[in-house]
């Protein structure tokens, strides 16, 4: 089935087939090790993060109330720079989200068995940032209430919305996320559940968890359109994926201010997205197995191809770069180059650099082995990443518009305590979210899991997977 | 030698001569731009299908693919063709100082293209072009010439250095195919500019890659040879075809939906040349030919794994890359849709000349890299 | 009698002795055989015999409908239903069109995928199933492999199914007893469904007219309603007197009421006429005339008004001599400040309406004051030529 052993010895160590369990797992042994988590009381780690994260979270809440009871003014917008940590807000949580299907539905697709025990952290992940991010393009509008508004139903005004606005496209484009994101997590937790349903003695949970899995039995022939959903739900996200952050970048690429309107945006966007969201897949994936002493399911394997997938996606970014700065160059468009040399020159040029440092140079590291395996490179590379990715939105929106055609529009943007309380307030919700995901469901997909273990599939059937 | 082989050597070397006639007597009679334009869509053609497969190799190598290893023999040798367009690629420079705007002397007067002048001259475009050609060449030397010589030597060490490589060599592609993309085609109104459009032409280019490899696969299955790959192997190759030519699609209809949106007059005149008159039904031919086709065609689960369907998927695919690469080029000359016995005569010489070359390529080496030690890993691949 | 059970369990260790028993037991059965595992074992369909899952081709089909949809929507509102041009662009823009139809088609094909495996090809949700409620469930979706031979009709003979499991190696059996009989399980599963639907659209239709009446009413969505500015007509104790509205400051000037600078109609004399003698000015002095003096001075400006007993008033002769002498300014002094019973047009003219009205008015007394070389004629044009001069002069 696999490579033999023999010739595993023989090779040199980069090539051998690495090993997705460390020690011996056997079905059983992953449902001990995984289920016990939601029928036990928590380690004092999960209350004290569940605090900080909570507080966190609610100082944003208050924030966000306070910004909708009293008005957008309480921000740092102002002409010209009319879209700033609403937004840069919003696309940094759509693009974290974006890592979580690429693992659970693009692996899927290329049959990468490692996938299998990060899947259903990262899906959750997804569905948390997109969350986060939903909330930017409500409170950002100067009467959330009337959000509604933004969907063609029929009303009174005879009024139908702008289908040719990218903000439109947006909103189907971000919710359809959403929903897909959900079912698809939410389908692949069936199985898990039923699990739950059939380990716990707990009057309480017993029902839930029956009713949350459906009645699931796991017949064969169940199994059979179970797994076909699987994979045409797989086929779909990854078209998202693609779409979905294209749009975002359709924010930016139709409108005409210089530095925004460029062809390279949608793919570019795609890219920024899945490296962000590795990045914080990693920070999230090494607290994880630590504290919940998963190691022998996240291995070092596990946390070494996500780096090269960091890795692969920095020099990716570092490809846009350079294609934007000759392109800047090649246009011979003055507004253009203007708008680039303010980039690296001008007075928000430290945001420039801190960006291509961060996601260009740092991530560079990874090229050595070493840094891919150890806990203190990988968390520098990977937080590097993150402060990175944000801070290229800022220079994205922020830059270029505080200088755009009319110098005599241009103006300084400083952001206000409110702002950064309310990105702050994000991360709580973010980690929030993530904290009660690993108190109240399984981390690891027991069932996707236990179909690669050795021995798990029948053998005459034959074949290695990749 | 199999019959089949036999007979078609011989008429492929009297079309090639056929083809040699008529591209000379083009040039003498069709006009210096109708000429160039003809060769450079060759030239940029063949490189595109070999760096495509080049490519896959390459990307096998850095991801270190167990089951592709029983079909990697097959793009190595459709990349040996890149040897072939060396002297093509000479040729074609001649054609920089032709029907290139900005290396010609009216440059200078142009306030867009002055600035940009000494880039686009002659000397610093065709040094660029040289560059990257030694820097591909490498990378055939590499991972082609390594991959042949490890089927003696059974040496696992060639695998380490290629997957070694293969970063490296990632660079040297996406900054050569950007480069031909700018150079080679947007060259031609170097007033336009997309800084997507080598990602475009890398997409093109990957696709053509798969599907003359898929063709390759075939073209040697019904030959009784490289029987080890399987139907599970060309559900992969079907997949990637199907996945990529999605991925072709949104490019393309991402860059011109921006550009479309804009409507800025120095954008927007590329595609306004490109949908006029008769130009529009070959947007339509290539719409039809490169999306809708392959993507309803490789839906079916079946088909993915079918030879048969895969095959005819695979050529249309190559034949809409060609017309995809006709659409950028010609427009630029201004002349309206020309096709003609010059557009058959570069299809009958180069087309001849590719296939020649090819089934001269598939008798180079084993049909399976057999010094690979995860061939047997591939063999066994099953879905 | 043989025993009728429901469905009888065999239990296997692993996939390997699972697939192995498959075939064995199914050639030894006439019911069919189901197999419950605690993952997706491959090749298990082919060896159980199953039909291949439909499900492809309907969410094909689905997505296809979501693609028509969302184009023939958006064509609708944007093209036909309410054209609008925004941006420049065309109201039927595909183009901009593709990215939501793309999502709809995800979005369609998505929930067909999801709730078409769940709902109509797995029956599920469904609690009532005996497997459920069976010893074997525990160990099932952890980690061993139930054989099941279960009857859709009818039920299964428990010896011979027994036997035929046993003898392909299960560790263990466990014969299922028949459910109590009662509602067809579609016909439960139809009834849950719908009554489902009734209290979820029951809830949400209460909570949305709740919202709807309520929330627009709340803080902060009235903010904009109630702003702290000074509305016209309110009290405010911003001022003294407790008027939010207050008279102008001393010596304001409105616009268009600039000082004359002048004290009498007298000292008008030396007001100035701004405006040209053109048709235009003339025609604006007519609408004027028309509107604001026809009534009393009439329509040839002669004081014949078309309201004579109305206002018991002897309104000015002003096509007369004395008018004719008067200069401009004083006719724009009466206009301005009024004169005897004739009260202040300021407000009802402009300041260029009243000079226009002063042109016209001089008009009026020329047409009143023909001259013999005002007859057409050649022998008048010669006389009228030095007349025009004169008359110019006036």
């Amino acid at each position: 089935m696999k490579a033999d052993a023999a010739l595993q010895r023989e090779l040199p160590e980069v090539l051998r087939t690495p090993e997705l369990t460390v020690g011996p797992v056997t079905p059983g042994s992953l449902d001990d090790q995984v289920l016990k988590f939601p029928a036990q009381k928590p380690p004092r780690a999960w209350y004290i993060g569940f605090a900080i994260s909570a507080s966190v979270m609610t100082l944003g809440l208050s924030l966000i109330g306070y910004t909708i009871f009293t008005g957008i003014g309480v921000w740092g917008n102002n002409s010209p720079v009319f879209w700033a940590f609403d937004i840069i807000n919003f696309v940094f949580w759509v693009g974290i989200g974006h890592a979580g299907t690429l693992i659970s539905a693009i692996l899927f697709l290329f049959r990468k068995r490692w996938r299998n025990a990060i899947a259903r952290f990262a899906e959750a992940m997804t569905i948390f940032a997109v969350m986060c991010a939903g909330i930017f393009p409500l409170i950002h509008v100067g009467r959330p209430w009337l959000a509604f508004w933004l969907f063609p139903y029929p009303n009174q005004r005879a009024l139908w919305t702008n289908f040719r606005s990218p903000l439109l496209w947006d909103v189907f484009a971000v919710s359809t996320y959403f929903s897909v994101s959900a079912m698809f997590w939410f389908l692949g937790l069936v199985p898990d559940i039923a699990s739950m349903r059939d380990r716990t003695k707990n009057k309480i949970l017993k029902p839930i968890y029956t009713v949350l899995s459906l009645g699931w039995r796991g017949a064969a022939s169940h199994w059979q359109h179970y797994e076909k959903a699987y994979l045409l739900l797989a086929g779909l996200a990854t078209g998202l994926v693609l779409s979905v952050h294209s749009v975002v970048s359709f924010d930016f690429a139709v409108s005409l201010v210089p530095g925004w309107h460029m062809t390279i945006f949608p793919p570019y966007f795609v890219t920024g997205a899945i490296f962000a969201g590795f990045a914080m897949v990693v920070i999230v994936l090494v607290v994880v197995r630590e504290v919940m002493d998963l190691k022998n399911l996240i291995t070092d394997y596990h946390l070494e191809v996500m780096n090269k997938v960091i890795l692969g996606m920095s020099c990716l970014m570092g490809y846009s770069y350079f294609m934007e700065g000759f392109t800047a160059w090649y246009s011979m468009n003055e507004y253009l180059h203007s708008s680039f040399m303010n980039l690296i020159t001008g007075t928000y040029a430290w945001a420039g650099w801190l960006t291509i440092s961060c996601n260009v140079l740092i991530p560079q590291i990874l090229w050595f082995k070493k840094a891919r395996t150890s806990y203190f490179w990988m968390l520098l590379v990977a937080m590097a990443v993150t402060v990175g990715m944000w801070f290229e939105r800022f220079c994205i929106i922020v830059i270029s518009l505080h200088k755009d055609y009319l110098p005599s529009s241009w103006h300084l943007y400083k952001p206000t305590l409110v702002d950064l309380g309310i990105l702050l307030g994000s991360f709580g919700l973010f980690f929030t979210l993530v904290m009660l995901f690993a108190r109240v469901l399984p981390v690891i997909a027991t069932t996707e899991v236990k179909a690669i273990l050795p021995g798990g599939q029948p053998t005459h059937q034959g074949g290695g997977h990749e | 030698m199999s019959d089949a082989r036999k007979s078609s050597g011989p008429v492929l070397w009297v079309t090639l001569l056929l083809g040699l006639l008529g591209v000379g007597a083009s040039y003498a009679l069709a006009g210096a731009e109708r000429f160039w334009a003809n060769w450079i869509l060759w030239f940029v053609y063949l490189l595109t299908i070999s760096l495509g497969a080049l490519f896959i190799v390459a990307l096998e190598h850095l991801v270190g693919a167990r089951w592709s290893v029983v079909l990697r023999r097959v793009p190595e040798r459709l990349s040996t063709m890149l040897l072939m367009l060396v002297p093509v690629a000479l040729v074609a420079l001649g054609a920089v100082l032709v029907i290139y705007p900005g290396a010609r002397p009216e440059a200078a007067q142009n306030k867009i293209l002055a600035g940009k002048a000494f880039w686009l001259s002659f000397p610093f475009f065709s040094s660029r072009t040289v560059l990257f050609l030694v820097l591909w060449l490498i990378g055939l030397a590499v991972l082609v010439r390594g991959s042949l010589k490890q089927d003696e030597s059974k040496d696992p060490a060639f695998n380490v250095r290629a997957r070694r490589f293969a970063p490296l060599f990632m660079a040297f592609f996406a900054f050569g195919v950007t480069m031909v993309a700018f150079d080679w085609i947007s060259g031609l109104e170097p007033e336009w500019y997309s800084d997507i459009f080598g990602v475009y032409l890398f997409a093109g280019s990957f696709l053509s890659g798969l599907a003359a490899t898929a063709l390759a696969i075939v073209y040697l299955q019904r030959r009784g040879r490289l029987q080890g790959v399987k139907r599970d192997h060309l559900y992969n190759v079907g997949g990637f075809m199907f996945a990529f030519t999605v991925f072709w699609s949104y490019i393309a209809f991402a860059q011109y939906m921006l550009m479309w949106y804009g409507d800025m007059p120095e954008e927007i005149f590329w595609y306004q040349e490109r949908i006029q008159g008769p130009w529009l039904a070959l947007v339509g031919l290539i719409v039809l030919l490169n999306f809708i086709i392959p993507f309803f065609a490789l839906i079916p689960r079946d088909v993915k794994g079918d030879t048969g369907r895969l095959r005819w998927v695979a050529g249309l695919m190559l034949a809409g890359h060609l017309l995809d690469l006709y659409w950028l080029i010609f427009p630029s000359l201004g002349k309206g849709v020309l096709l003609s016995w010059p557009e058959l005569s570069f299809a009958l010489f180069f087309g001849s000349a590719a296939l020649l070359w090819v089934r001269r390529a598939m008798e180079v080496g084993q049909d399976m890299p057999v010094g690979d030690p995860f061939l047997q890993e591939g063999l066994e691949f099953r879905l | 009698m043989s025993e009728k059970a429901f469905a009888v369990l065999g239990l296997f260790d692993d996939a390997d002795a699972l697939m192995a028993a498959i075939p064995k037991v199914r050639e030894k059965v006439s019911s069919p055989v189901e197999a419950y595992t605690p993952y997706a074992i491959h090749g298990i369909e082919e060896a159980l015999g199953l039909r291949r899952s439909p499900l492809a081709g309907m969410v094909m089909v689905m997505g296809f409908i979501g693609a028509v949809t969302a184009l023939f929507f958006q064509w609708w509102m944007s093209a036909v239903d309410y054209p609008i041009i925004t941006g420049g662009k065309a109201p039927f823009s595909w183009q901009a069109f593709v990215p939501i139809m793309f999502e709809v088609t995800v979005l369609f094909a998505t929930f067909t995928a999801g709730l078409g495996m769940l709902l109509l090809l797995n029956k599920l949700p469904y609690f009532g199933h005996p497997v459920l409620h069976s010893k074997a469930i525990e160990g099932i979706t952890r980690d061993k492999f139930a054989l099941s031979v279960e009857a859709s009709e009818g039920a299964v003979d428990v010896e011979t199914a027994r036997a035929a499991l046993l003898s392909a190696g299960a560790s263990s059996v466990e014969a299922l007893p028949l459910p109590a009989t009662g509602p067809s399980l579609t016909a439960q599963f139809i009834l849950r469904s719908i009554l489902g639907v009734v209290v979820a659209c029951g809830i949400s239709g209460l909570a949305m007219y709740w919202a709807i009446k309520l929330f627009p009413v709340l803080p902060p969505m009235v903010h904009m309603e109630d702003q702290p500015r000074l509305d016209p007509q309110r009290a405010d104790d911003f001022f003294r007197d407790g008027h939010g509205m207050q008279q102008p400051v001393e010596g304001t000037v409105a616009r268009g009421y600039l000082p004359l600078g002048v004290a009498s109609q007298d000292e008008a004399a030396v007001l100035v006429n701004p405006l040209p003698r053109t048709a235009e000015v003339l025609e604006k002095g007519r609408a004027g005339y028309t509107n604001h003096c026809v009534v009393c001075h009439g329509p040839l400006g002669n004081g014949v008004p078309t309201l004579t007993k109305a206002y018991n008033a002897k309104p000015a002769n002003l096509v007369s001599q004395q008018f004719r002498d008067y200069p401009d300014g004083k006719i724009y002094w009466a206009i301005v400040k009024g004169k005897n019973a004739m009260p202040s047009y300021a407000y009802d003219l402009s300041e260029e309406e009243r000079w226009a009205v002063v042109h016209y008015v001089r008009a009026l007394q020329r047409a009143q004051s023909a001259l013999p070389g005002d007859l057409a004629g050649a022998a008048a044009g010669a006389a009228s030529g030095a007349a025009t001069k004169e008359g110019g002069a006036r």
